[in-house]
This record gives structure tokens, C-alpha cells and sequence, in this order.
């Protein structure tokens, strides 16, 4: 049971009360190391890219794993990738989805990790795992924690989906539609969210300076005459509160003069929000990957549509001049069996990947592995070789590395505790 | 700070450290020995040759010397044996017993003159028990019974009500994990000890505490109270009966609020805020409540499949009402126990849940007569065959938004009993968790056999193992056997009747509900559904005095309340009706602001959760906020176009509102995008509200009957009618009654003013046109979207309507509004 403690007087949203606080800036304190977390929803593939086995036949007879000739498979630099099965009509060729463009154009920044064991099969279950570091209930995204210490800002935490639950410790905030931002940046304008007619108003602009003093004035009288310390102090969070719209502004100044829509829309968001100063990380959701009938087509669909936002993502990060301070982590709840279904589909498996690029990441690096049948390889946790006596990579290991890796405060890590053997996974 | 104390008596420490220690709801009944809280020594009654029996007070003047002078004396309570002495002749004070902290002392004064006294002597005095609760207890509680680390307060805890009750809840489960070291007189010295020390003072600095409190008058908390439980405002029969009535009259109209339907609606959010159940209603989790029926063959009776082409906007229409009345389960039950004036603890023992019509199709159940089976509102009581229902606790809902694994064993679940029903923090009752090189990898079973872990396991794990027969996802499915290795189903020491064996969980909830701490729990929920803040927490061994006496006088209010709740068989209305009429929740200031520490938490404003602020605009405007009122009849009906109930595309989740898993706690302090929300708000509702009211006829207008849209201030007729307008919409809006000649008023008379001359300025030099802004434009009815049959208002010739508009948003921004 939390119970409030006295003369409370945190500014901000109240979640941030149950940080210690040790963790809490200075109010109006600004992120400078961000995370976006990419979630591929429902159980990726990871045999369509980046852990390709091709169409040889299984010994037990279930069929191949893919419906490509491991001789086409496809490389760039370290990483090999595979080619589209002769059934899928590919995106364009110029589509930055392409894979052959994607993976040329970003292999050098790409770190793989093959052969992660999700240990589960559940989505609810993979996907927690997978973003929390645990597979137990109970633990935040790895991306609340990076947020944890920005709480008191306003959109510290955004998520557009995906496994974000936070423990309270920061607000996900989960509007992240242009539109919406605009309505609150210009509250005045009656069509915020269009360029062109934004400075159509409810009020002209003197009218409504006139409401604005009138406002502060009155607030300001209010809070001379009150003796209840609780109402006072009230009083004061609001006028605290009403100050920081210029933030929302600053926001909508570093977007696109038209937002994308979807997902590639959350990427431009995100990464406005970031050169803001408004937020420390934020979620991003694919969805479409839960192909347990016509696997090839829909996987290559969804990856298309996973890739095209990663380019899109990069892009951004590079014209805001983040590059050195946003790390992505993209990953999916768990793999697919390494055999068709009768509709051609692919049920659940829990051999996956992660990939991570960005800040701190050494990229073109394939580290793990997986068999022929497409079943995890232990690797030596000191050479991160495959070695049959080393250990399974699973989400554990990956969080235990990457807390370590981009920050997560020694308390929050104490609090929400993950006990796994350090690897050397982000270099 | 104080050095000459240490000086004269070292273990005096807690003689001036301590102040504000003495004062107790209990003490409030008679006890009568003289008590010391710095500053203040109290003689509750000295009888003085020539004066009679006085109560009376004094004040510690200097701290260096011990001197005190007389503050007050007044006639002393009769029934109260005196506690002092005083001869007139040689001037001494003799107090045989002076409470000080958690000690006693025997004090003497002399006086020096001029009604000013010395002390002369000072000796401690041994107290049964002290040795044994400073051995055994005091880690825990404190040297001061305040709380100590865990902030378990035996100060006016709830079995120190009565010598016995606590003599035995010591010997049975005291101290926890090994009862056996103080059982029969130990326990029994040690509740006197406990019962005297710190249960047995003065209650005069609550009373003076409370007394600090300026209390809004009874038409201001009626509406307030009214906004809070039922979304509008009160009626004037309401407000004459508050006014005529003094209290009863407020308690009278209350309580009729809580017979309204809309009450059942803010009753649903207070206990969400608390169960997080509505996790499972569609808007938050589609399918949630319906995809935890896999044991009920029928659960989507409303589903033609997927390939029957049949999948029309009725089944749509099923599938999310029945998922919702499944999900509401746990809260219909709450509701059903309200409206019926049934106790509180039936939330627990109650052997049936609550149906509608259409969660009864999902459960098979045909047995329930429903007046209209597809009334998603008539829920009804129910049994499922063969299930031994316990309330909430048996739940679907709560078992699985609670949910176990194989290694947990329902010790989740036990946690969550013990928070929400028994306002106990299991995990917070011997501080931190061994870490992971603590663990015990010795004992067999380090839960039945390590004390470190007992402390707590002993506690937990009879609750846990009392949920055995419901499996980790919620089923009825009792076990062939149960757990060997962990302590077996029972409820503190006690263990489960072997003739009620098969049904521990009704037996454990029927032990809950009569646990003591079950009220608290209660208290709990219901003070924080109606402040947006928890009760303060008992203070501790390093609190200071201004937390203390903030805290002795909260419980104080908290216990009279309770107090009331339970002579009146636990019923959850009279709770809600005794702590809004507490002064507490009705505080509007203080009177001396020398209690501005002590009173830093009183008062019930809070910010407006958007339900609540989505709720009070539909009452003040009779229009929700949806955007331009023109397009109203097709968005009134479109779930998605609420700006405060949706949280995806508008505002819900930025202004605070929860999804009862990921977030699950509100904000109490609005962050920046919260302030623009209201910015916004503010600026579209004027623009939608005073055409609109314009439109109205003159009897029915709710924000402008003494103006038009003619009415300027070219003359002293209209300068009247606006000023007049302008008292009114303080009153409608903020609840503000202000005289016509108030400075605030001018305020607001200058910014309509302000607007409206520029504007008549734009007109005439055409920078600006006559007509309204397009979203604010009313051509069309509200409700049906026909073309009005007038003109409508489209066009502002005279810049009037703009400049009520201004003076609108104005007022729809303001603390009073936004707060509650």
C-alpha cells in the first residue's frame, strides 16, 4: 500500500512520487539519451531476414523452413538476409522497405542477435518478456525505465502500443497523433493540426491576450487570499503547469511540415518529441506479424512496412542530429516454427531475434545462432561464440545488457531486478 | 536546540521531540492524566481551594529554565478525577503522573509569581510492560508507538479500543513469527502498557486543530458534494434545506443523492481506483472480460462465426455490452450492497455475483428473472452451481486481474487482500526483502522455517493457501492436494474449521469482513475516492510535530466517521455522507495560520479527473464536450468523439484518466499537457456554449438571462444587466456568490469590456467581420441536426457574443473550476 507522503510537493505528474528521489532531476530537466523500443507484433519470423535457413527439406519430414533457396540467400557486409520466396511479390525495388535496399543501406549500423530463447510461446507472455526483462507480471518496459527519471515532464514516456506497462513510475503517454498535439499547442485555434488554416481562431489575438492576463491575474489573486496550504499549493502547480506550453510548441516546430501517417507519423512524433526535450523514450508498434496462415506473403508485407519505418525513424533521428544519443531496440514477442501449417501459415516458436541499431551500437555484428531446424545455440557468455556448454541468450540476458549498457539508474535496477550472466551484447 | 532538557533528565528527550503525542479520539472519553505536548502542559482537572475543578492549560515559556505560565483555566469536567495538586500555601504543583511521550513522570512545580511555574522535580516512572514492548515491539511500532519503520501506529489502533481485545490479538499474534515469546501476562503488561502510554491522553490539541479549520458554509459544501457524487447541481429544494437544516439538512440532502443513479456511476470509478478491474472493459481491453470465460461453453452467445456473414452492428452491439457486464461483475456487486443498505463486509461474504441479462447468456444461467433481459443496467444476484462464492474475492474478474502462477501459490492475491481489505502493506511490514544472497537455501521450507521469512509468510500464505480451490487463471477447479511446504489455509493464527474445509475461501472472507481493519480499509477507499488522496499515514518515529498532530487529528475525524458507519451496519452511504460533512473535507481556510504546517493536506480539492470534469460540463452546458454543436447529433452517439473519454485520438489518457493496468494511479497535480487540455476546453466550450444559450429562450437560458446579444454598455441600463450577467456566471460556474460592487467582479466587468470595445473597434475598421467563428456558428438543432427553423446565429454584429465568450473561456480556466 503507498500511501501519500506529507507536505508532498513534486512537481509534475504524480507517478514520479513513488521514484526515489535521487532519481528525480531538477525540474524542467531535459533527456539528452533516448530509446525507442520497435515492437513487431505477434511473432516475427526471423527465417524471412536475418536468420536464414532456406527450403531444404527437415529430416522429420515437416517440409522446408522457407520457401527460398538457401542459395539465394543474400548478404551485406557480416549480416546474410534472406531472399523473398518466389510466391511474394516484393515491394518496389527503389521501396527503402526492400530488403536488399534496407539491408544495404543500414547493415553497418545493425546489430543481430540470432537465437534468442523467449521461452514462451504466449504473446502475452513474449511480449513482457521481451520489453521487460522479465517474464514474470509485475516488471516495466524497459523504456519506462529510461523515462522513470524524466517523469515530470509532460510526454516522458510514449507509447503507441506494445507492452508499456510502467509500475507507475512514469505516464505513458499514448496519444501520439499529430493532430492531437496541435489541438493542445495552439488551444486557441480552431483547425490546429492544419498549417494552412491554424491561424483560424476562436479569438483574435488581443481578445485572447486579454483572457490570458485575465487568467493570470485572477490566479494570482486567488492564491494571495488563500490560507489552505493544500488549495495554495494547488494553485501554484497550476500556474507551474500553464508555463510549459511553450514545450508543446517547440514540439510541433520540429516535426515535419506534414506528418506522415501510422507508423512512420509515431516515428516523426517521437523523434520531434525527443529534440524537445520532451520525452526519454518511446514505444512504436508493427503490427501483423501473427501469420498462422499465408506466412510468407503477410511476413514480407509486415517487414516491408517494419523496415520502410525503421528507414523512415533513421531519417528523422539523422536530420534532428540524434544520432549519437537514440539507441532502437526492435524485437517481437517470439519466432515461428521452422515448418509450414496447412494454410501455409507458421504457428508459434520460441527461438527469435533482436536487432538493435543507433547510439553506442556497433553495427554490422551477428552475435547467437541458431541450428539448421531453427532451434537456439548456446553461446560462451565470454566469447559470445556458439559453444555447447555455454548458455541460451534470452530477454533476460539482452535487458541485463542493455540496462547496463544505456543507463537505467542503479535504484530502479535494485527495484525491478534482473539476475543473468553480463554479456557483451552492446558495444 | 534544547540542551538544558538533556541536561536535567537525559531520557527527556522525547518531552519536547515528541509533542502532539497525546491526543486520541479515545482520550477524548476521560482519561484524566495531565499531559505534556510542547508546548502545552495539560491538567484535564485540578481542584483549587476557592476555584473549584479547573481545566487547565499552561505554555512552556523558557526552555532553559523550565519555567511555564498559565495560559488558561477553565471550569473542568466533573466526571473526570483530578490529576493534580495544588496548595495554595507553599505554591507547589504536584502532578503524580505526567504522560510525556511514551513515558510518565512525576512532576513538581513551584510557583514564582504572577501565575508562572518552575519545575522543581522530575522523576521517571517505571510503567508496567515498557521493558517488554521497548524488547519486543518498539523495532517495529516504535519507542513512541507512532509507527516506527513500519508505520504501523498503536496510537488509537483498532484493538486498543479494549484491554482484552488487544491483550488477546497480542497473545495470538504477537510478535509476528513467534507469538509464543510474549503470550498471557506479558501480553497482558504489555497492551496496559500500550493502552496507557500511548492510547490514554488529552485530546485537546485536536480539538484546537480542528478548530483551525475555516468550514465552507453548507449551500457551497452541497454543491460541492453534489458535483462529486452525482454530476450537477444542486436543486434549490436541496440548497433550502442545507440553509435551513444546518447539518442534519446537508446529511438529509446527501443522503437523497445517493439514491440517484449517477451516484452508482461515481461509485463504480471510486472502487475501480482501488479493484483496477475495468482492465477487462472493452474500451480498455477488447474482448477482456469475455476471453477469461474459456470455461463457459456459451461466453460469446452473441457470435454467429466468423463465416455465417451474419456479423452485423447487433452483434457488434452484444459483444461489447456483454463483455462489459461480465467485466462490471465485481462492481455491481458493490453498487447492489449500496443501493439495498447492506453492510460493507457483504462485498466479501456474499454467496452470489451479480448478473445482467446478457453476462447471464455468457454463464449459462436461466434461473435469474430479469423485468428486461436486455437492460444492461438491472443486474441482479446469482450462483453459479456447485461454486462457494465469496464476493468479490471468488470474482472471475479479481482472480485473474489478480492473477497466480505455480510458484506464487496466490500469495499475489493474499497481498492484495490484505491491501485493499484489511489496509495492511504485507510488503512493507519488515521492511525490505532479503536480496539475492540472502536467500535460505538451507531450510527445507525457508517460509514455515525461517524467522525472516515467517514475519511475513505467517501472515500471507494462510490467505494464500485459503484461495486453493480457484486455479492461477481463476477456475473453480479445487485441488486433490495442496501444498505441503507452506503454511495451510487459516487467517492470522487461526486455521480453517475442518468442517468448513471445502469452502476455505468463504471462511477466510467471513473472518476478513470481521476483522477490525476491515473498516479501515473501507475508510481508506472511500477518503481517497473523495479527495483523490489517501489518508495520511501514521507519522513515525521521526516525524515532526506539525505531521503528528496533522495525523492525530485526520484519524480523530476518520474514527468519529467510522464511528457513525458502523452503528449504522457498515453501510458505505453513511461513510461517504460523515467524511463529506467531516471538517476536513468541507475546510475553506484557515482560521489561524499558525496551523498552516498541521493543516498542509486538509481539504477535499482536488483536480477533476476528466470523468468527473466530462460529467460537469454536460451538467453546467447540457452538452458534453464533443466539438461544434452543429455536427452534435451525430457525435453525441460516437464513442470516439468524447475529448475526455477517449484516450487515443483526444484527451482521456493526457488528462489524467486511467486504463486500470498501466496506469493506474491519477495525477493530483495537472503537468503542462494537462494545462493546455484545459486551455482548449475552455476556449471550444464558450465557443459552443454561449451561442448556443443565446439561442435559448429566456426561461431556459443557463448562462445569460439578464443580456442579449444587444446588450452592450453605451448605457447604465446595460452596464446593470452585464454586471449583473457577470455575478451570475460566478455563481453558475464557480460557485462564487460575490457582491455586485466586488473587486472580482470589476475584474471580470473589465475583460468583457476590454473585448468588446476592441472588437467594436476591429468591426468598425473592418479587420475583423461580424461573423462568429465557423466552429461556433449554431445553424443546426443540437439533438437532431435538422436546420433550425430561425436563422440561428451565425453572425456577432455588435462583438457581444465574442465578448461573452472571452469572459466564458475566462472563467472555465479558473482553479475553481478545474478543481473540485
Amino acid at each position: 500500500m503507498k500511501r501519500r507522503t506529507f507536505l508532498n510537493a513534486l512537481a509534475g505528474v504524480c507517478v514520479s512520487n513513488v521514484l526515489p528521489m535521487s532519481l528525480t532531476p531538477a525540474f524542467g530537466a531535459t533527456p539528452d539519451r533516448f530509446l525507442i523500443t520497435i515492437t513487431a507484433a505477434g511473432g516475427w519470423d526471423p527465417t524471412a531476414f536475418v536468420d536464414p535457413k532456406g527450403s531444404a527439406l527437415r529430416a522429420d519430414g515437416r517440409g522446408p523452413i522457407n520457401n527460398y533457396s538457401a542459395s539465394d540467400i543474400r548478404s551485406a557486409g557480416n549480416l546474410i538476409y534472406a531472399a523473398y520466396p518466389s510466391s511474394v511479390l516484393p515491394v518496389a525495388s527503389d521501396s527503402p522497405g526492400h530488403m536488399d535496399n534496407f539491408f544495404a543501406k543500414h547493415y553497418q549500423r545493425l546489430l543481430v542477435i540470432n537465437g534468442v530463447d523467449a521461452q514462451t510461446t504466449s504473446h502475452v507472455s513474449g511480449s513482457r518478456f521481451m520489453w521487460s526483462g522479465r517474464i514474470e507480471e509485475g516488471f516495466p518496459s524497459v523504456g519506462a525505465l529510461v523515462a522513470a527519471p524524466y517523469a515530470g515532464q509532460p510526454m516522458a514516456y510514449i507509447s503507441t502500443g506494445g507492452y508499456d506497462y510502467t509500475a507507475s513510475l512514469v505516464s505513458p503517454v499514448k496519444t501520439a497523433t499529430p493532430a492531437t498535439f496541435a489541438a493542445l499547442a495552439y488551444p486557441n485555434s480552431q483547425y490546429a493540426d492544419s498549417v494552412k488554416n491554424r491561424k483560424l481562431s476562436y479569438f483574435n489575438d488581443s481578445a485572447y491576450s486579454a483572457v490570458q492576463a485575465a487568467r493570470d491575474a485572477r490566479l494570482a489573486r486567488l492564491q494571495s487570499s488563500e490560507s489552505l496550504p493544500k488549495r495554495l499549493e494547488q494553485m501554484q502547480q497550476l500556474e507551474l503547469a500553464r508555463s510549459s506550453d511553450e514545450q508543446l510548441q517547440s514540439l510541433l516546430a520540429n516535426l515535419p511540415a506534414t506528418v506522415s501517417a501510422s507508423v512512420k507519423g509515431q516515428a516523426e512524433v517521437a523523434v520531434a518529441a525527443f529534440a524537445s526535450g520532451l520525452a526519454a523514450s518511446a514505444n512504436m508498434y508493427v503490427d501483423g506479424f501473427d501469420t498462422h496462415a499465408g506466412n510468407d506473403t503477410r511476413q514480407a508485407q509486415s517487414l516491408t512496412i517494419l523496415f520502410e519505418c525503421i528507414d523512415h525513424l533513421w531519417t528523422q533521428i539523422e536530420k534532428a542530429g540524434l544520432q549519437n544519443k537514440v539507441t532502437i531496440l526492435i524485437g517481437s514477442d517470439f519466432g515461428r516454427t521452422p515448418f509450414y501449417n496447412t494454410a501455409g501459415g507458421k504457428d508459434h516458436w520460441n527461438v527469435t531475434t533482436v536487432m538493435a541499431m543507433g547510439a553506442g551500437i556497433t553495427g554490422n555484428r551477428v552475435i547467437g545462432a541458431t541450428s539448421a531446424n531453427f532451434d537456439a545455440l548456446k553461446i560462451n557468455p565470454s566469447t559470445l561464440e556458439t559453444h555447447s556448454e555455454g548458455i541460451f541468450i534470452t530477454p533476460k540476458h539482452i535487458h541485463r545488457a542493455l540496462r547496463d549498457f544505456i543507463g537505467v539508474s542503479p535504484e530502479l535496477d535494485r527495484q525491478f531486478p534482473i539476475v543473468a550472466e553480463p554479456l557483451a551484447l552492446f558495444i | 536546540m534544547k540542551p538544558r532538557v538533556y541536561q536535567l533528565a537525559a531520557c527527556l528527550l522525547a518531552l519536547f521531540c515528541l509533542a502532539g503525542m497525546f491526543s486520541s479520539a479515545q482520550a477524548a472519553t476521560g482519561a484524566a492524566v495531565p499531559s505534556f505536548v510542547y508546548p502545552i502542559l495539560h491538567i484535564p482537572r485540578i481542584d483549587v481551594e476557592g476555584y473549584g475543578a479547573l481545566d487547565v492549560n499552561m505554555v512552556l515559556e523558557n526552555q532553559t529554565t523550565l519555567s511555564l505560565a498559565l495560559s488558561s483555566a477553565q471550569p473542568a469536567n466533573s466526571a473526570v478525577a483530578p490529576g493534580a495538586t495544588y496548595d495554595l500555601h507553599t505554591g507547589i504543583l504536584d502532578i503524580p503522573q505526567l504522560r510525556m511521550g511514551a513515558n510518565l513522570y512525576a512532576v513538581q512545580l513551584k510557583s514564582t509569581g504572577n501565575n508562572k511555574f518552575q519545575v522543581t522535580q522530575l522523576t521517571p516512572i517505571a510503567v508496567t510492560g515498557q521493558a517488554s514492548y521497548t524488547q519486543m515491539c518498539a523495532g517495529c511500532h516504535g519507542i513512541d508507538g507512532l509507527g516506527g519503520p513500519v508505520k504501523v501506529t498503536l496510537k488509537n489502533c483498532v484493538w486498543c479500543k479494549d484491554l482484552t481485545s488487544l491483550t488477546n490479538y497480542i497473545s495470538i499474534n504477537m510478535p509476528l513469527g513467534n507469538p509464543s515469546l510474549c503470550v498471557n501476562m506479558c501480553a497482558s503488561e504489555v497492551a496496559t502498557y500500550i493502552s496507557t502510554a500511548f492510547n490514554g491522553g488529552s485530546n485537546f490539541p485536536i480539538a484546537s486543530t480542528l478548530e483551525a479549520i475555516e468550514v465552507m458554509p453548507a449551500a457551497e459544501t452541497l454543491r460541492k458534494a453534489s458535483m462529486q457524487l452525482v454530476s450537477r447541481l444542486p436543486t434549490q429544494a436541496e440548497i433550502d434545506l442545507a440553509n435551513s437544516g444546518g447539518d442534519e439538512g446537508l446529511r438529509s440532502a446527501v443522503a437523497a443523492m445517493m439514491e440517484e443513479p449517477a451516484f452508482y456511476e461515481r461509485l463504480d470509478e471510486i472502487f475501480n481506483d482501488m479493484l483496477l478491474t475495468d482492465h477487462y472493459l472493452y474500451s480498455n481491453t477488447p474482448d477482456g472480460a469475455i476471453n477469461l470465460m474459456g470455461a463457459f461453453p456459451s461466453a460469446r452467445w452473441y457470435d454467429p462465426g466468423a463465416t455465417s456473414g451474419l456479423r452485423d452492428a447487433t452483434y457488434t452491439a452484444n459483444r461489447i455490452t456483454t463483455n462489459d457486464s461480465v467485466a462490471r461483475e465485481p462492481l455491481e456487486l458493490i453498487n447492489h450492497i449500496v443501493k439495498n443498505n447492506l453492510p460493507a463486509t457483504e462485498m466479501l461474504t456474499a454467496d452470489y455475483f451479480m448478473l445482467n441479462g446478457y453476462s447471464a447468456k455468457s454463464y449459462g444461467i436461466t434461473d435469474v428473472a430479469f423485468n428486461n433481459e436486455w437492460d444492461a443496467k438491472e443486474f441482479r444476484p446469482a450462483r453459479l452451481a456447485g461454486i462457494p462464492h465469496a464476493g468479490i474475492l471468488s470474482s472471475l474478474m479479481f482472480l485473474n486481474r489478480y492473477p497466480s502462477t505455480v510458484t506464487n501459490r496466490n500469495r499475489a492475491r493474499a497481498r492484495v487482500v490484505y491491501d485493499l481489505f484489511l489496509d495492511v502493506d504485507i510488503l512493507g511490514l519488515d521492511g525490505a526483502r532479503p536480496n539475492g544472497s540472502a536467500v535460505d537455501i538451507i531450510s527445507k521450507a525457508p517460509t514455515m522455517e525461517n524467522p525472516d521469512c515467517v514475519k511475513c509468510h505467517s501472515l500471507l500464505d494462510p490467505v494464500a493457501s485459503s484461495f486453493q480451490e480457484w486455479n492461477v487463471r481463476g477456475k473453480y477447479a479445487p485441488p486433490t492436494k495442496w501444498y505441503q511446504d507452506m503454511f495451510q489455509a487459516g487467517f492470522g493464527n487461526q486455521s480453517v474449521p475442518v468442517n468448513l474445509s471445502k469452502t476455505p475461501l468463504q471462511w477466510l472472507a467471513s473472518q476478513v469482513a470481521a476483522d477490525p481493519r476491515f473498516d479501515n480499509a473501507m475508510i481508506r477507499i472511500i477518503y481517497k475516492g473523495l479527495t483523490g488522496e489517501e489518508p495520511l499515514e501514521s507519522p513515525g518515529a521521526s516525524a515532526t510535530t506539525a505531521e503528528t498532530e496533522a495525523y492525530m487529528a485526520e484519524s480523530s475525524m476518520l474514527d468519529a466517521a467510522k464511528a457513525q458507519y458502523r452503528a449504522e451496519n457498515r453501510n458505505l452511504k453513511t461513510l461517504i455522507r460523515e467524511i463529506i460533512l467531516s471538517p476536513h473535507w468541507r475546510a475553506d481556510g484557515l482560521k489561524d495560520t499558525g496551523f498552516a504546517l498541521v493543516h498542509a493536506d486538509t481539504g477535499a480539492a482536488r483536480i477533476l479527473t476528466p470523468e468527473m470534469m466530462h460529467r460537469k460540463l454536460n451538467a453546467l452546458f447540457g452538452f458534453e464536450w464533443r466539438g461544434p454543436l452543429d455536427a452534435y447529433s451525430t457525435n453525441k452517439n460516437l464513442a470516439i468523439s468524447a475529448r475526455l473519454l477517449e484516450p487515443k485520438l483526444y484527451f482521456e489518457q493526457i488528462y489524467g484518466g486511467i486504463d486500470s493496468f498501466n496506469v493506474s494511479e491519477r495525477p493530483t497535480d495537472p503537468n503542462g499537457l494537462m494545462a493546455n487540455v484545459q486551455e482548449r476546453m475552455a476556449n471550444e466550450m464558450a465557443c459552443y456554449a454561449v451561442p448556443n444559450d443565446f439561442l435559448a429562450g429566456a426561461t431556459s437560458r443557463r448562462l445569460f438571462p439578464y443580456v442579449e446579444t444587444s446588450t452592450t454598455l453605451l448605457d447604465a441600463q446595460g452596464q446593470a444587466a452585464v454586471m449583473a450577467n457577470l455575478q451570475h456566471l460566478h455563481h453558475y460556474l464557480l460557485g462564487e456568490d460575490l457582491a455586485l460592487d466586488s473587486a472580482e467582479l470589476a475584474y471580470t466587468y473589465q475583460l468583457f469590456a476590454t473585448v468588446l470595445q476592441d472588437g467594436q473597434s476591429r468591426l468598425a475598421s473592418k479587420v475583423e467581420t461580424a461573423a462568429l467563428p465557423a466552429r461556433c456558428v449554431r445553424t443546426k438543432d443540437m439533438l437532431t441536426g435538422v436546420a433550425l427553423n430561425t436563422a440561428g446565429l451565425t453572425t456577432d454584429p455588435n462583438y457581444v457574443v465574442r465578448s461573452w465568450m472571452a469572459v466564458v473561456a475566462y472563467l472555465l480556466a479558473d482553479y475553481r473550476f478545474v478543481y473540485e
